[in-house]
This record gives C-alpha cells, structure tokens and sequence, in this order.
C-alpha cells in the first residue's frame, strides 16, 4: 500500500493577493452578487486535463456571493490580484523550517486551473516554497515532499440545476499545504503524521484553530488499484477507518474487474433504452411522479454485472453506488440497479419481466434504471456507462463520507493543471529573508516540547502542547520567571476555561494576564485569589480596582490578624484564605509559637 | 532572458528552453523541464517539476545537467484567408492574445482555426474570416494605424462582408472606436470593436462573452454603426454597443469598464439567447449603401489636463501643433485669474496668443459627463471670446481630440474648423441631453 498525507491549514494573516481580512461571514445578505460562467484554457504544455474537461463538459453558471468586510474586487476577478501577503510567506517558510525543508531561491506563483466555479478566476493560485523535507516519527522518517503556499477556495452554498452558489469570504485566506512522501505506513501512522504536523504548525501560533481551519486529504493506492485522494477528513480519528475502508474498497473493485474479465474484454453496448412505457401504469412511487412529471426512464444493460452491482465494497456501500455517484454527476439524484430488492420500489414482477425482456436480459446480466429528463437521464447513463467500461481501478478525487465510506467527486486531477501566474512576479527568497525567519522562528517544536515537559507535569504538558495558549504561556514564562509555570499553566487552561463556564470572559486575555502575573510576582496578592480578582474583571472592573480588593495581607498586618485569630492558623485560613499566603503564615506562626516557646522557656529559665 | 552567464553556459551545453534538465545543488537533486524566465533577469533558473510546478534555484553553486533535449514542435504559421460572413480584424490587445508558455512569448491569435479551437461557439454563429492587421498594445496606436485600420474595414466591407469585428486592446479602444466612426461613414453593415478586460489565459476572461456577442451581433444585428462591444456589467450576462463616438473607458481593470457618456448604448446583445434589444435610435443595416471612406487625419494634435497652478510655459510650448485639446475643469474652465489674486497664474493670455497664431483650441471637461458652457463664468465668456471651440459641445475629451485631428485632415483654417468642429458627424454631438447619466449601473433589462 501507498499512503501520502496532504494537509492544509489556514494561516492566521490576511488575504493572499489582496488587504481584505481573513474572516468569515456567518449569515446575512451578501452586498453584491455576481453571475459568471468559466471555460477551460490550455494549459502551458498544450494539454488540457481530464480533470478540467469532466468540469467543461458539464458547463455551470456560478453565482458569487460577495461582502464588503471580506471582500474586493480582487476576489471578485475584477481586478489583477496585489503582492503576495509576505507575512504569509514568512509563516510558511517558518514551518518549513520546523519540517527540515530546503527553501526555493526564488517562488514562482502558478495557476492551478480549477473550472468548478469554486475560484472566480478559473485557477487557484499556489506556489512551493520549500522541498524535501521531513518528519521524525514513531515508525521513522517520513519524508515531506512539497511545503506550498495557496489561496483558499469559495465556499459552497448550493448546487441546483447546473447553478452553483459560492461565498466568496474565504475565497483568497492563505493556506499552507504540506504534502508527505507516499511513506506513512498504516492508518494509525497516518494519524500519527497528521497529529504532528498540525501539532508543529499550531505550535508557531501562527496558523488558524477552529472548525474548517484544517484539512487533511489522503492518497491512497494498493497493487493493482489506482491513486485515489480522498479529500474533507474533518476528524483526524476518522483517518485510520478511511485508510482501512479505501484498501477494502480497492480490493473489491479488483475482485469485480477479475470476475468481469472471465467473460474476456469488458464490454458494454452504449445503448440508452426508453423503457417508459412499461411504467405507464406503474405504482412504483419514485417513477410515477417522475413520469407524472414529463420525465423519463432511462435503461442501460450491464452485460454479466448480475450479482456484481450488489457486491459490497463497504458499509453501505455496492458497486452500484459507485455507478450511482457517477450518474450523480451529470444531474439525477442517483439510479435503480437490478441487484436491488426492485420491488421496494414498487416495481412490479410483471414490469421487471417486461424490462427484461426488452433490454434482453439474460440470468448473468443487469441493468440500470434512471429517471429524469431525457436529456439529463441520456447524460448520466453516458457516465455510467464510461465508468462501467473501465478494465482497470480509476484514479479518482473521492469525498470522505461521515461513516468513513467515500463517494466519488471528479477524476483525479492530473499535471496539466499548473501555469504561471504572470499578473504576479516571481520572489527571490533571499539570505537577508531566511535570516529573518530563522530569527523569528523561536524554537522548534522539539525544544518547546522539551522545555514544557521539564516546567510542568507530564499531563499538563501534553495540554499546554495542544493549547491555543502555548505561545501566551511561553511568552508569560519568560516574562515572570519567578512565577511557578506551573500557575501560569493552570490559570491559562483551568481557570479561565471554568470561569468562562460560569459566565466569566475576559476580554483581552493576554493583557489581563501580564497584569495579574506581574502584581503576582511582585507579592501584591494570593493564588487563591485570581479566580476572584479574575471575575471583577470579567464583569468589566479594571485591573487595579480589583486587586485592590484582594490586596495580600502580609508582615505586620498579618501579625495582627494572627494575634486576632488566636494564633489559629485554621481560623486564619477560614477567615483570611483569599489574603494571606498559606507559607508566609506557617512561618510566621513556627516563629511566634518559637518565641514563645523561647520566651516560655526564658520565663521558666 | 536568462542573465548572460546561465545563457552562455547553456549554449555551451547545449541546453535549451523545453528539454529536461537536473539540478544538484547542496547535496539534494532537482530534475524537471527548463523553463524561460519571464519576468526578471538574474541568476535564478527555473524549471518545471514533475508536479507541475515552478521553483527556482540559483545558478550559482548549483551543478546543471541536461538530461533529454525536448522534441521540437514546430508552430503552425497557416494563414487562412477564406471567406466568411464576418472578418475579424485582429489589431492585437489582450483579446487576441495567446501565451506560448514553452517560451514565454505571446503571440496574436491569427487564424480561423486558432480563433476557432479557442472559442468552439464561434462556429456555430457565423462563418469567419480572420485577419491580423497590427500586433500591437493599444497604447501604441497612433493616427496611422487609424487610417490603415479603416483602410482594412472598407476593404473587407466592399468584399461582402455582413460586419466587422474588430479586436483590439481596450487601453485606446474609444480613441480608435471614434476615429473608424469619422472615417467609416454611411455604413452599410456594422463595425464592431471589442476587447478584453481580464487575460485570455484565465478561464474566467471576459473575452469569450464579449467576441462571442461581437460576431453575432455584427452578423445578425440590424445596426449599421461603428460600436463597441463589451459586458455590460460585471456578471457574464449581456453586452452593450456603445456608439463609438460616445464611449469611454472608466475602469483599469473591471469587465464593465465602458460606458456610454451623455447618451444611452445602442443595443444590449446576448448570443446564446438570439437576444438583441434597441435602446437608442441608430442606423440600419442597408446593403444598398454606399460607404464613404474618409480617412484624411492630422496627428500634429496635443491635449493638454488643466490642473491647479499650471505654468503659463507648457501652453506656450503648444504652438507648433496645429490644434490643442483643453480637458478643462467643470463647464469649460481655466485659470484665468480675473480677481489679480498674487499667488494664482492666468493662462489665457498664452492661451489667446496660440489662437492668434491660428492653432485650433477646443473645449473638454474633465467631468466627462456633461456638456460645455462657456457662458455662465467669466472664465468661459473670455475663452469664448478668445476663440476657443466647443462652448455646447457635449463630447469626452477623447473624440473632442480625435474628431480635431479628423477635422484639421480637411481644414486649417479656423473659422472653417470651428464649423466643423461644431456640427454632428458621427453622434459625438446632441442638442439634448439624456436623462439618465448611467445605464449600466444597478440597471436589470
């Protein structure tokens, strides 16, 4: 088996090839909205892809949906896209870095041609910025291929007859791409490899978190199967089931070609039959309003197919799925197949009879049902037939499904696809830039694991290297070396996480814990009392104010409070817990209960 | 347009652009296709990798190997001439051209078949006849390929043409859509000028759109006028004609960048639904009518941007031309100075000396819409009085300049081009004006 990993991760800067932020819209009407149509151009070695052609041939109308907080006219295709976003770039090389890529001299930014409507251009725009590097694993080197830096696609809103809508609000937010050698061993070490990376990379604090920031595609292929990249694996736990159900998949599919070829060359008679009139009274619900409808039945016989279609190639899922996933694609909602239970669908005995006997069905053979226009019907039993005629596993761009199952979505994109950007001029990476990453690069990832795992407990460790607080917690660690780190930690994932359950959010974290450390170093209050003083400034009191309300009681005022209470430390705490410190108050009771034993013993000596 | 050291050293080698070449460099090994440098000359080579993309690596320190020369493909010089309903005119620009990435040169789309195998829809409108006339960037243009220009359309016009279109880079497209239109008179079939905003090689360029429309249009259409064709809004819906004496160019880089200026388009065009709806009155199509080529020009013209503290010595430094365009302010304006104010400079006086020596001054506005009036201020009233043409002329700043070089073809004599100037040849004038200032904009049909 062959397994690669490609992962993109949103950077946490704006726009690629324009100023506009990197945000997105969460509802609301978009304030322009904009109708196009594209059309594949040859690409620079005189190809044009199959990739590109499949989208040709199914030729859409786009519509764009556009909004002034996210948006110019750059995204809209209206206007030649700016400079490349260096701190983009830096982010990127950073990374690289971390992963021991080598940098290009200079980067070339190329037009990846993508005709599905989802870049209003026609091309995403992407250029590598360092090679060959790798990464350290349980199972050994992984090698990392390409580190690229790309601009994100529109989003999708819908897809209705051959309309595609888009937003277009994180059309342009850059992206890092970071593809591995085909070398990961299994799907735990696919994990593995995924983990890691998004672990370097969200180490810089540099990249974005959150839902749809990240993307892991898989490539998968066995002997005798095909390249298949499996793309919009949200949950890393999910990569090793899909790793598993892809090599099953495959496998089956080449069972399936080893029991057509016993009947010799595959082949199939492109004979797209109108079967309608045998369902002019028919109570199978799907066809009668089909029919009812104008609509037709469309009929293709698959010679020898019998018992294939229903062959299982996961959960779920038979061959006649994928036929279905390919008829998909030119407009029906999906197709019936004789390995069906044809009577679920209300077909009758006597109507199978009839179709049979008019497509000439023999016992080995079967056949596909799809009802929709004519037009429509004829298109989708061409891609059923085209895949049904493949003597071989296709290379595919497949969706992952929620259950770990996968469907197909478009052929696999070859190299044809890649151009040059002119509207944008190359970047010589000189030393004066690598300098400067280098400089700002900090640690790696290594030694910041290293160093969390010597300040803190080996639980708290592993947290604070998966929090979105790590690059906080450092700079806090530094800053006030003599605050306990393991405070620092703690207040960062535990404290604030339970105040803000309880209601509690601070506005401007980091600012608020610079103040509340730097009063803490200084003596000035308590730990028991940041939870305290933490919530007066949740509820918008500024800092001061509310430390002075839990100013530390200490030296001669904590004398007092000591004589007060008796000499009681239990009285002390329960009065006092949130002003005095616990240390400071043993000692002083071990130097009053000295002295007065001293004392006691002077009086009796 | 490698630096002259990786250049020699290819020679050398006998490395050339295309062949597949190896890298060595700090131990690692990078093989792919030698790529020309298309922008920036300096010692970084670049090649095309496997993946398809492009990196560069630097020369220096890097061991280069060729690997496998590439095979030659020889491109097809074929010029077509057949006939056809529509000619194309090719006059270079962005519409018409075509990026040959092996080297890095853009070359003018010049047949049918190129025309054709880049827009496969063409076929099915029109048969075409397709010609290169210039390969040039429309700033360029000068009133010499204007003349040669009409030249071309008269020839393919008394050859039987149904219409012309013309492609042509949209930079100078008004200045050119404006000369055909003087030169070009009592058409018989239409003319048709368009271009591309957005490069042809992005699949998502304007140009299919706008030549798709053009040839159906200049073969369907009932319009016998000098037009040009382009979308009328940002979306890939419609396009309008806009009468070529009225248009301008009002954007560097949106697809809606022309728009008719103090007058609606002519038409609204959509090929794919035969859809063709009049908006202004315009000439018809007659076969019977006899065109008049009129190409006599005059390019000793210049036109001058009025701006704030202008230096007396720049219009004085006119006064060989033998006509000036002012784009002056608002109605008509230039600094005149009348209340003697200490920091501020007149320029009239220069301005009345040019018109003494018999150069033609005439009147634009920079606002581009409107209509001059040098009635209202004294500014206007003393360049009247002056001699400066164009006091209710309602034309951009572009065919007040073109349709002056046009005129001083004809006429020096001032008062000779003064009358001239000031009556309608080609729709750049009107007595009224229209009510809406902007058709295209938030504007459904």
């Amino acid at each position: 088996m062959m397994l690669g990993l490609e992962i993109h991760q949103r950077l946490l800067t704006h726009k690629l090839f324009c100023s506009c932020p990197s945000e997105l819209v969460e509802d609301g009407q978009p304030d322009l909205v904009v109708h196009r149509q594209l059309r594949p151009v040859i690409s620079e070695m005189g190809e044009m892809d199959e990739a590109s052609r499949h989208e040709f041939e199914n030729r859409k109308q786009f519509e764009y949906l556009a909004y002034e907080k996210c948006n110019c006219l750059v995204e809209l295709d209206e206007e030649p896209p700016h400079d490349l976003n260096r701190e983009a770039l830096k982010i990127v090389s950073q990374i690289a870095l971390q992963l021991n890529a080598k940098p290009v001299d200079e980067v070339h930014i190329m037009r990846k041609l993508v005709i599905d409507g989802s870049n209003t251009s026609g091309f995403q725009r992407t250029a590598i910025i360092a090679l060959d590097g790798y990464l350290e694993t349980s199972k050994g080197k992984v090698g990392i291929q390409t580190i690229a830096l790309e601009e994100e696609s529109a989003g999708i809103v819908k897809s209705e007859n051959g309309k595609v809508v888009y937003s277009l609000d994180r059309l342009g937010i850059p992206l890092i791409e970071i593809a591995t050698a085909p070398e990961i061993k299994d799907g735990e070490h696919l994990l593995e490899v995924a983990e890691k990376i998004g672990l370097i990379m969200r180490a810089t604090g540099r990249v974005a978190r959150g839902l749809g920031t990240i993307r892991q595609d898989v490539n998968v292929s066995i002997e005798g199967g095909a390249r298949v990249e499996i793309k919009g694996a949200q949950d890393l736990k999910m990569l090793p089931t899909l790793v598993e159900l892809e090599v099953k998949r495959q496998q089956k599919l080449i069972f399936i070609l080893e029991q057509l070829k016993k009947h010799g060359k595959i082949f199939i008679k492109k004979e797209f039959v109108d079967v309608s009139h045998i369902f002019k009274n028919t109570e199978a619900k799907l066809i009668k309003s089909g029919l009812a409808a104008g609509q037709s039945v469309f009929a293709l016989k698959l010679p020898h197919h019998a018992g294939l279609l229903g062959q299982e190639l996961g959960p779920n899922r038979r061959y006649g799925t994928e036929l279905s996933d390919y008829a998909k694609t030119a407009g029906v909602k999906g197709l019936i197949h004789s390995d069906e239970h044809l009577e679920k669908y209300g077909i009758k005995p006597a109507e199978i009879q009839e179709l049979r006997t008019t497509l000439n069905v023999q016992i080995d053979d079967a056949f596909v049902l799809v009802v929709a226009d004519a037009t429509t019907a004829k298109k989708a039993l061409q891609k059923v037939y085209e895949r049904a005629s493949m003597d071989y596993v296709p290379k595919e761009t497949r969706k992952a499904n929620e259950d770990g199952t996968t469907s197909f979505m478009r052929p696999l994109p070859g190299r044809a696809r890649l151009y040059p950007e002119t509207d944008v001029p190359p970047i010589v990476i000189t030393k004066e830039f690598l300098r400067e990453v280098e400089r700002e690069k900090g640690k790696s990832f290594e030694e910041k694991k290293e160093d969390l795992f010597s300040m803190l407990n080996k639980e708290m460790a592993e947290q604070m290297l998966r929090s979105k607080n790590l690059l906080l917690f450092e700079k806090l660690v530094a800053k006030f070396q003599k605050v306990e780190p393991t405070l620092i930690a703690s207040t960062l994932e535990n404290t604030l996480v339970s105040l803000r359950r309880e209601g509690h959010e601070i506005k401007d974290v980091e600012r608020t814990m610079n103040e509340l450390f730097s009063a803490y170093q200084e003596g000035r209050f308590v730990k028991a009392a940041i939870p305290e003083i933490l919530k007066l400034v949740a509820s918008g009191e500024d800092f001061s104010s509310a430390l002075k309300k839990f100013e530390r009681i200490s030296g001669e005022k904590l004398k007092k409070v000591v004589e007060e209470c008796g000499h009681d430390q239990k009285v002390v705490m329960s009065r006092y817990r949130l002003y005095v410190d616990p240390k400071e108050l043993g000692e002083l009771l071990a130097k009053t209960s000295d002295q007065s034993n001293a004392g006691k013993t002077g009086k009796a000596g | 347009m490698y630096s002259d050291e990786i250049e020699k050293f290819f020679k050398k080698e006998n490395i050339e652009i295309g062949d597949r070449i190896s890298i060595e460099k700090d131990g690692r090994v990078y093989e792919g296709t030698l790529m020309p440098r298309v922008q920036g000359k300096n010692n970084i080579v670049v090649i095309k990798l496997d993946n398809g993309y492009n990196i560069g690596l630097a020369f220096e320190k890097a061991s280069v190997k060729l690997l496998k020369k590439a095979e030659k493909q020889a491109r097809e010089e074929k010029i077509e001439e057949a006939k056809g309903d529509v000619a194309i005119l090719g006059c270079g620009g962005t519409i018409s051209s075509r990026i040959e990435y092996k080297t890095g040169a853009v070359y003018p789309v010049i047949s049918p078949g190129e025309l054709v195998a880049t827009f496969p829809a063409l076929s099915s409108i029109s048969s075409i006849k397709v010609r290169k006339i210039f390969s040039l960037l429309s700033e360029d243009m000068t009133q010499e390929h204007w003349k040669i220009l009409a030249d071309e359309v008269a020839g393919e016009i008394k050859d039987g043409a149904r219409g012309v279109v013309v492609m042509h880079g949209t930079d100078t497209m008004a200045y050119t859509a404006a000369a055909l239109s003087f030169m070009l008179q009592n058409l018989p079939v239409p003319v048709l000028l368009v271009g591309a905003q957005r490069s042809s090689d992005r699949p998502s360029s304007d140009n299919e759109l706008n030549l798709l429309n053009s040839v159906w249009a200049a073969k369907n259409a009932n319009i016998a006028e000098v037009a040009v064709c382009m979308h009328a809004t940002i979306d890939d819906s419609y396009c309008y004609l806009h009468r070529g004496t009225r248009v301008r160019k009002f954007h560097n880089s949106r697809r809606d960048a022309f728009k008719s200026v103090n007058a609606l388009p002519l038409a609204a065009v959509d090929y794919r639904k035969n859809f063709f709806e009049k908006i202004s009155n315009f000439a018809e199509r007659d076969k019977e009518r006899k065109l008049v080529l009129d190409k006599k020009i005059n390019s000793n013209v210049a036109m001058v941007y009025i701006h704030p503290g202008i230096k007396p010595k720049l219009i004085d430094s006119l006064a060989d031309y033998d006509g000036v365009v002012l784009v002056g302010t608002g109605l008509g304006h230039v600094p005149t100075n009348p209340f003697n104010d200490k920091n501020a400079h007149s320029i009239f006086n220069n301005i009345k000396s040019l018109i003494d020596r018999g150069v033609a001054v005439v009147m634009a506005s920079q606002t581009v819409y409107g209509r001059i009036n040098m009635n209202v201020y004294s500014t206007g009233r003393l360049l009247k009085e002056a001699g400066v043409i164009g006091d209710g002329a309602d034309w951009t700043p572009e065919t007040a300049f073109v349709k002056l070089c046009w005129v001083l073809g004809h006429e020096k004599k001032l008062e000779k081009v003064r009358e001239l100037m000031m009556k309608n040849f080609a729709g750049e004038l009107s007595e009224r004006s229209v009510l809406k200032r902007d058709f295209a904009d938030g504007e459904e049909l």
